[in-house]
Formats: structure tokens, C-alpha cells, sequence
């Protein structure tokens, strides 16, 4: 395998992961599926763009201006759908992301249906890693906090949250809406790998995807989300050679993993990253003060 | 505090062991490159997703002509391998495809992709890696040139573009056929279509025309009575459908369904044996633009065996994928050499005569240049040539 | 005014064309709260299924629609073993399930294509003929008309079986309450067998016609997402709701595109379908008991 690939593969499952991290507050911890997180992802990508060349803003900037954007359209987008329950809200969503797309199909001033070339190519491995370890970082200690048991909290009895007094609407409004800017960020860091951009890329199909990766990992775990990110954005490559086939795998792959293992890959496990070091850390110092020892002993 | 720390560190370790699995297969790109025995040629296009009849067709044409220059002792003596990827019409899976071709299997030249989308997001790969690219139908002006007017250095293409297609068709519809009042029907979801109509729609205003309806469906649509009976009640003379032979032959279909006998115009999109069979009588009388003259004999001789081999109806990519091949081994044939840069150069200035016509690549647009249009009218149920027709 | 009735001539037609899916897709969710997104799959095989019999084995057509009909019932029923019951058994959430059908909707959208039978567009040969009726300056085709009654007689079979049969019976007991029918005594593994098997005949009936009218090619499950939305306006689980809500939404859809803006039509109605479930959340004919924990 060559690196040059490989790196490519890892950009894009990264890009992919921004997108699943903040899904995964809102399907894995908040309890609400939706099926339009492309469209967040849109424009995220496209108001990124829209900084980096028209406003001329360095890429961080816009970066920021991209989730800020998608966060915004989360806050509308809940204030009237997120009193709807199941698969109303899941259709609501699902509405919206193709709304976004048939509105970016219609606007010439980002080039329409016809997409947007000739981006900067701003998005690198080192930024991906690094946005992706802080998207991590910010998420692992929000779930870790008071308002993530609340989340989770809504997530198994939304009736009986409500009655303890947590303000259900606005924790479900907070989780849309950083989910949404993840998404965002996720859709800038796509436009500026590709240098190109067409709603095209930001279809149902999209969003499905980006849920079916959260379910994948096992809803309610990080860490899940973080290895399926990075097996379903590699497996289609993996199964590159199967041409044709390719999709018949993945379809069948996807119905196989839901009935024999619905939980996911972690099933609402963290692999105790901490721990594991923690662990290994005391071997080490262990080691090191049985060596002092023994060579204390000869002296 | 200190699970933070943990979390902390394990995130590094993490990423730490992502870019160390990554970096241990660097080493090896520097080895002295032996010649291989067999040369590696690239294909990228859609295999699955709605776009599948084409890529199909595009590959399965690729395959065939490589497998005949094989039988005949290959490409300067080497046998050439063809290796086809899906990108499922994504533009990002084309990048992924493109990375592959070109890091890992070392692909001499790329040839497709047959949708501008794709090809306007792997030339940052191609640029880095120093491949060509040789695209079908990727009609977007922009896929081979940069917006201030500098070429891409290694994207190519093999067909006439966008706006030149629009003026072809706006001209001929109003100077030839003589109408003034058109009405366009388009696809807002899709690139082609809207280029398309973008500049016909400019080309038939300047001409004096008047556009008395302007109408949209989104891609994965099948029913166009609500746009059509718009249309209608407007009264053109001439309806232009800017979009595949699939929608064609339901809306002309629905069309007629409605009244309405307006005459049809289109684009490259219609050609196709599906199109009359699915719509026979509805697009009788029509006219469309393409690349080329389906009686030409050298056309034939293509047709015929594409068809003996797969048992399937050749699709307009194939003529297209036929010149790019074509276009590809006389730049290989020039450049004496496998190299992707060397082709690359060759490709610059290479001339050659393709099935589709004259193909002279410009070196400042690596468009092929001064490529007429052919005029197809339908008349009882075939395909007949017009005319060679230029814009002016 | 011919303009105006043609238009609602035209809503008419979509409408009961989303109708068809939409009642389909309405009878899985009334028992298994869930979106069935694999409904789509199963229609476009419908359509391919009823293609071969008229081309490859020369049927007659109602031979033809009754072995796609057939077909797609036990296609839809094995689907439910293979893909649902497992996840049935361990009570999952309906997240998954809806994923499970994704899953069944890729795999046989593309088992489709990398098959002998290949992306190709297919067409049915023509049964009914292609001069439309007109009336009053008002264009029919004949293949709507034969499509409105054809839809219109599997619907009032369908509902003749809920209403009158003792499955029936079980049918709308369990659609009302899964657990407590079963512990009255209905067989309820046996009802989503045939509610799975109705919806799948229906499927075929759908797979034929819109192969009939639409041609036949591995994407055109596609257009089941607008009966999908079609089904929330009615109102899911409601089987009268589906047909309503399908209804209005050709209309709105149609008269969008007419006299607004056809390039904006499905922003349009989105909007509208947003009011509506604003409104009234459970659509225009919902279940409205609370949702289950």
C-alpha cells in the first residue's frame, strides 16, 4: 500500500469522522436520529468556501465562520422540528438536507449545480489529526459532564427527564447544534481537500451514510465512532477491486452487522484509553524502580 | 483533571500511531524504477449509481481496444493492463480512485471520467503525482483550465464543451431551423444540464430569440406533466432538453401525452438505441447535437464488434472513450516512453484522427479544438446526419 | 381554465402514483413502527420481475402483473426473516431496522447492476396504448387511467381484508397494540408475515406500473422517498392517511411547479410539509398514541 493512497484514505476518514462525532452526540447520546446531516455538512462546506475566497479569510477563520454557519441553520431548523418525535423528526430532517441541496443547486453565486472549483486546497493530514483530537477532546468531556448524563439522561426516558427538571427542548436544541457545527467543520475541511465543491456530494445517501457509521461504532461510544469512521470510509476502498460488487458487499455487510451484532462494534463501550496508559505507565515506572531495586541490592 | 490528562494523552498516542503506520510505507517510492512488464492504464468512472449505462460502456470500450492492441503485439512492445475503478459518480470517491491509480498501481495515463464533477476534483491529484488525465465527456470549460485562463497541466479531454455546445444549438435552432420562440426544460440538480442551458439560453437571447418558458425538474424525477403543461400554455416552437436519453424519452413521451408538438431539441445526452426504443414516435422530427456521424464506416466497424462482444447497444461514451484511447496511444507511439510526463508532453501537441473527428489538443486549453458538431434529426424511427455545424 | 384542470389532472395522477408506495410503506409502519426503506428495492425488483415475464417468457400482462405481485409478496416476506425478525427478537430500537433496510435497499439496487441484467434502462412492451384520452381540453393517458383503477381495486381489496377477515382483525389489533395482542392470542409472528407479504404485492403491483409507465432501471426505488414523505403528511400507520397525504402532495407538488416555481418545487413543499407536522405532529391522520418507551 502506498502512503500517498493511504493518507488520502485517512484525510477523508477523518473529514468523515468530524461529521460522525457530532452525529454521535445526537444519535448516540441524545437519542434523535437524523437523516440531513449532509446538509449541515453543505454548508458548512460552502460558507467555509464562501470565507477562504470571497471574504478572503485565512482558513481557520473560515473554519470557524463554516461551523458557525451550520450551527445557525441547526438553530432554526430545531426550533420547529425538534418537538417531533421518531420518524417525524427523522423526515424533517431528512427535508431539509435535500431542501439545502436544491437551494445550492440554485444558486449561481456559488456556481450552482455545476459546482464551485478552484478552491484552495487548504486541508492536510496534520489538520485533520489535530481538529479531529480536539473534536474528541471537547466531545469525550462534554459527555463526561453534568449536561452529558442529562443527554444521556434524555436518551433513555425522555419523559422522566423532563419530570427531574432538565430542560429537555434545550439540551436537544444543544445537541442539533453542535452537532450541526461539527458537521460543518467536517463539510469545510471536505470542500478545501477536494478544491471543489457540488451539492451533489451532500446527497441523502450522505447523510445515511454518516449514520449508519454512528450506529456501526455502537451508539453512545466515542471511540466507536472513531473506528467507524475510519473501517467504513476504508472498507469501500478495500473492496475497490470487487468493482461492480462492491456495493452489493457493503449493503449485505450493513444488514449483516445490524442483526448479528445491533449493538456495534463498542455497543456503548470506551476503550479506556486512559486506563490503558494508566496501566502501562505503573508497569513502566514498576519496572524501572524493580531495576533501581535490584541494582540498589548490589551495591 | 487528571481523566483530562488521560484522555490527553491517549488522543496523541492515537494520532501518533495513525501517522507512524502511515509513514513506514514511504520508504520504498524511492527504489530505482525497473521496467515493469506489463504497463498499468487507469479508468475511473461510474460502474453503480444512475450514471452506471455510461460508465459501463466506457469501460467495457477501454478494455476492448487494449485487449485488440495486446493481440497485436501492444503498446511499444509492452502489454498493457487496464485497470477500471468506480467512483459511483461521486466526486470524491473519484479522488480516492485517481490517489490509487496513481500511487499505488502507477498507471501510465488516466482516462476518464465521464462526469466534470469528478474531473474538476482529481486534477489536484493528478498535479501531484504527474499523471494525465485524458477526460470523456467532462464538458465543464473548467476542467482543463484554471479560472484566470492558465491550463491545468495534466488534464485533457476529448470532447467539445459547454458553451460551445450551447452555441451550436442555439445557432442551429434559430439560424437553420429558423424558430424564435424556445422554451427549455433542464435538470437544476445536475452540472451538465445547466451548463448546457446557461449557454444556450444566452446564444438563442443574442440571436434575437425569446425564451417564453424557462422550466426545471431535479435529478431521480420521472414525471415532467406539471413543467410540461407550463410549457405548453407559453407557445414555443421549440422545446430544448439539456439532459439524458432516460428523461428524454419520458418527457417527450409526456409531451405528446399532453398535445404538445412543439419540436425537440437536445444535446449530447440523447444519442442512444434506448432512446428510440423507449420513445419512438414522440421524438420523431427532433434534432439533437453530437460528436459524431453514426454512418461514418469507421464508426460502424467499432459498433459492430462492441456489440459482438458484449451483446450490448454502444452508448455514446464509447465513441468518446474509443478517441481517448486513441488519443492516448499516439501520445504513448510520440513520446517513445512510458513516462506520465513525457505522455503528458506529447499529449500537448498531439493530433490525431479519432472516430469522433479531427482531435488537435491546443496546447492553451488542452481542449480539442476546431471539433465540429454533427446535427442528427430523427426521422421514422433512425438516426439521420444533417449536417457538420460550427458556432461562429 | 383547461390549464388549471389539466394541472390538476396531472397532481391527480402523481398523486396515486405516490399513493400506491405510500400505502405500503403506511401497513409495515401501523405494526412495526418503523420506516420501511427497503420498500423501494422491492418495487423496482417488481418491475423488473413483471419485464422478464412479458419479454423473456412472453406472458400475457395480467400474467405477467400476478407473478411480480407474487414475486415481490415473497421477496417482501423474506426480507422480514432475514433482515427484521432478527432484530424483532431483541426488541431494538427502530433505528436499526431502518438501517437494516437500508442496508436490503443497497444491496439489491446494486445486486441488480453487477448482475447479467446490468444498469440498462429496460422498456415494457406497450399495453394500453399511447393516444391519450381528452376531454374538455383536459389530456389522459390511458395509462393513468388504467393506473388509477387498477390502484384504486388493490386498495379497496386491501382494505376489504383489514376490515372484514379475522387476519384482518389481527391485523389492526396488532397495528394498535403489538404486545397486548399477542398475549390475547394472535399469532403476531404470523401477522407481520402478512403484512410484510401484502405490502410486498402491493410493491409489485407498484413495480409494474411505474416500469410500465417510468421504464425500468435499478434506481427507480428512488422515487419512493417522495411516497415516504407523502406517508408522514397522511399521517404514518394510517392507511387512509398514506392515500390522502399522497394525493395532496401531487397536487402541491404539481401546482408548485406551475404556477410558482418549478426550480424551487421540492423546497416548496418541504415547507409545507414542515407547517403541517408543526401543526399537527402526527400528520393529517397519525397514530396518536404517545410514543412507546
Amino acid at each position: 500500500m502506498d502512503w500517498f493512497y493511504i493518507k488520502g484514505i485517512l484525510i477523508l476518514s477523518g473529514i468523515n469522522l468530524m461529521a460522525v462525532l457530532g452525529l454521535s452526540l445526537l444519535t448516540g447520546f441524545t437519542g434523535l436520529f437524523s437523516f440531513g446531516h449532509a446538509g449541515f455538512m453543505a454548508i458548512g462546506a460552502y460558507v467555509t468556501a464562501m470565507g477562504t475566497v470571497k471574504l478572503g479569510l485565512p482558513f481557520a477563520a473560515a473554519l470557524l465562520l463554516g461551523a458557525a454557519g451550520a450551527a445557525l441553520a441547526s438553530f432554526f431548523i430545531g426550533r420547529i422540528t425538534l418537538n417531533l418525535k421518531g420518524d417525524y423528526f427523522c423526515i424533517a430532517t431528512l427535508g431539509f438536507g435535500e431542501a439545502i441541496r436544491l437551494i445550492l443547486d440554485n444558486v449561481q453565486y456559488f456556481g450552482g449545480a455545476r459546482g464551485w472549483p478552484n478552491l484552495p486546497r487548504s486541508t492536510n493530514f496534520t489538520i485533520v489529526v489535530i481538529l479531529n483530537i480536539i473534536g474528541i477532546i471537547i466531545l469525550a468531556n462534554l459527555i463526561n459532564s453534568r449536561h452529558g448524563r442529562n443527554f444521556k439522561a434524555i436518551r433513555e426516558e425522555e419523559l422522566a427527564s423532563q419530570t427531574i427538571g432538565i430542560n429537555v427542548f434545550r439540551y436537544k436544541m444543544t445537541a442539533l447544534m453542535i452537532s450541526a457545527a461539527y458537521a460543518g467543520i467536517g463539510g469545510g475541511l471536505l470542500g478545501h481537500y477536494l478544491g471543489f465543491l457540488q451539492p451533489k456530494m451532500f446527497q441523502f445517501i450522505k447523510s445515511t451514510e454518516l449514520t449508519i457509521t454512528v450506529i456501526f461504532g455502537g451508539l453512545g461510544s466515542i471511540s466507536g465512532s472513531v473506528i467507524g469512521a475510519l473501517v467504513l470510509t476504508s472498507l469501500p476502498e478495500l473492496l475497490r477491486t470487487f468493482a461492480i460488487w462492491r456495493l452489493v458487499v457493503y449493503g449485505a455487510a450493513v444488514v449483516f452487522i445490524m442483526i448479528s451484532r445491533p449493538q456495534g462494534l463498542m455497543g456503548g463501550y470506551e476503550i479506556p484509553v486512559g486506563k490503558i496508559f494508566k496501566k502501562l505507565y505503573y508497569r513502566l515506572a514498576g519496572c524501572i524502580r524493580g531495576k533501581q531495586a535490584v541494582g540498589g541490592g548490589k551495591q | 483533571m487528571k481523566k483530562r490528562v488521560t484522555l490527553l494523552v491517549g488522543c496523541v498516542i492515537l494520532t501518533l500511531s495513525l501517522a507512524l503506520t502511515g509513514c513506514t510505507p514511504a520508504a520504498p517510492t524511492e527504489t530505482p524504477a525497473e521496467e515493469p512488464e506489463v504497463v498499468k492504464v487507469g479508468w475511473i468512472g461510474s460502474l453503480t449509481g444512475d450514471q452506471a449505462v455510461w460508465g459501463t460502456c466506457e469501460l467495457n470500450t477501454v478494455k476492448m481496444l487494449f485487449e485488440d492492441i495486446n493481440a497485436k503485439g501492444g503498446l511499444l512492445g509492452k502489454q498493457v493492463e487496464v485497470i477500471g475503478y468506480d467512483t459511483r459518480g461521486d466526486a470524491t470517491e473519484a479522488v480516492n480512485a485517481v490517489r490509487r491509480l496513481t500511487a499505488q498501481d502507477k498507471v501510465i495515463a488516466v482516462l476518464g471520467p465521464n462526469a466534470s464533477g469528478q474531473a474538476l476534483s482529481i486534477s489536484s491529484v493528478l498535479d501531484e503525482m504527474q499523471v494525465p488525465d485524458i477526460a470523456t465527456v467532462a464538458t465543464n470549460p473548467k476542467v482543463t483550465v484554471n479560472d484566470d485562463g492558465s491550463v491545468k497541466p495534466f488534464n485533457f479531454r476529448v470532447c467539445f464543451i459547454d458553451p460551445y455546445q450551447g452555441a451550436v444549438a442555439a445557432g442551429y435552432a434559430y439560424d437553420i431551423l429558423g424558430f424564435r420562440k424556445a422554451a427549455l426544460l433542464y435538470d437544476v440538480a445536475d452540472d451538465y444540464s445547466q451548463g448546457l442551458t446557461e449557454f444556450f439560453e444566452k446564444h438563442f437571447v443574442e440571436k434575437g430569440g425569446e425564451i417564453v418558458a424557462k422550466e426545471a425538474f431535479k435529478s431521480g424525477d420521472v414525471d415532467f406533466r406539471p413543467q410540461l403543461s407550463k410549457i405548453k400554455e407559453a407557445g414555443p416552437e421549440i422545446i430544448f432538453m439539456p439532459y439524458y436519453y432516460k428523461e428524454v424519452a419520458l418527457s417527450a413521451n409526456q409531451a405528446r401525452e399532453l398535445g404538445i408538438d412543439a419540436v425537440l431539441m437536445g444535446g449530447d445526452g440523447w444519442p442512444s438505441e434506448v432512446l428510440l426504443e423507449m420513445a419512438k414516435d414522440a421524438v420523431e422530427g427532433c434534432y439533437f447535437v453530437n460528436h459524431l456521424d453514426f454512418d461514418d464506416p469507421d464508426v460502424q466497424d467499432f459498433k459492430a464488434a462492441y456489440t459482438a462482444k458484449y451483446n450490448l447497444p454502444v452508448e455514446l461514451n464509447g465513441y468518446l472513450a474509443y478517441d481517448a484511447v486513441q488519443l492516448l496511444v499516439h501520445a504513448v507511439e510520440k513520446a517513445n516512453s512510458f513516462d506520465p510526463v513525457a505522455i503528458r508532453d506529447a499529449l500537448e501537441t498531439a493530433s490525431v484522427k479519432g472516430i469522433t473527428g479531427q482531435i488537435n489538443i491546443s496546447k492553451d486549453t488542452h481542449n480539442p479544438e476546431g471539433k465540429d458538431a454533427a446535427i442528427i434529426k430523427i426521422e421514422n424511427g433512425v438516426y439521420v446526419f444533417q449536417q457538420k455545424y460550427s458556432a461562429k | 381554465m383547461s390549464g388549471f384542470l389539466q394541472q390538476l389532472i396531472n397532481g391527480l395522477s402523481i398523486g396515486s402514483v405516490y399513493a400506491l408506495m405510500a400505502v405500503g410503506y403506511s401497513l409495515v409502519y401501523s405494526i412495526m413502527n418503523f420506516s420501511n426503506f427497503a420498500h423501494g428495492g422491492v418495487i423496482m425488483i417488481g418491475s423488473y420481475i413483471g419485464f422478464f415475464a412479458m419479454t423473456a417468457f412472453e406472458m400475457p400482462f395480467a400474467a405477467a402483473f400476478c407473478t411480480a405481485a407474487l414475486g415481490t409478496g415473497l421477496l417482501a416476506v423474506l426480507i422480514e426473516r432475514i433482515a427484521y425478525s432478527p432484530l424483532r427478537k431483541r426488541n431494538a430500537p427502530f433505528l436499526y431496522f431502518i438501517i437494516s433496510a437500508m442496508g436490503v435497499s443497497i444491496f439489491l439496487e446494486n445486486i441488480i447492476i453487477a448482475s447479467p441484467i446490468g444498469p440498462t434502462f429496460r422498456t415494457y412492451p406497450r399495453v394500453f396504448g399511447a393516444e391519450p384520452f381528452v376531454v374538455a381540453g383536459v389530456n389522459i393517458g390511458r395509462l393513468d387511467v388504467m393506473m388509477f383503477v387498477i390502484s384504486t381495486i388493490s386498495l379497496i381489496i386491501l382494505v376489504f381484508i383489514i376490515e372484514k377477515t379475522k387476519t384482518g382483525m389481527g391485523i389492526r389489533a396488532s397495528a394498535y397494540n403489538l404486545r397486548a395482542s399477542a398475549l390475547m392470542g394472535v399469532n403476531t409472528d404470523r401477522i407481520i408475515l402478512i403484512v410484510f407479504g401484502l405490502g410486498g404485492l402491493l410493491a409489485g403491483i407498484a413495480g409494474v406500473l411505474f416500469g410500465m409507465k417510468y421504464t425500468v432501471y435499478p434506481q427507480i426505488g428512488n422515487i419512493t422517498l417522495k411516497s415516504f414523505i407523502a406517508a408522514v403528511f397522511g399521517g404514518l400507520g394510517s392507511l387512509p392517511g398514506a392515500v390522502i397525504g399522497s394525493i395532496l402532495l401531487g397536487i402541491i407538488e404539481t401546482f408548485t411547479s406551475g404556477y410558482l416555481s418549478s426550480q424551487f418545487r421540492d423546497l416548496i413543499a418541504f415547507v409545507l410539509l414542515i407547517f403541517i407536522l408543526v401543526v399537527r405532529p402526527r400528520g393529517l391522520m397519525g397514530k396518536t398514541t404517545e410514543e412507546k418507551a
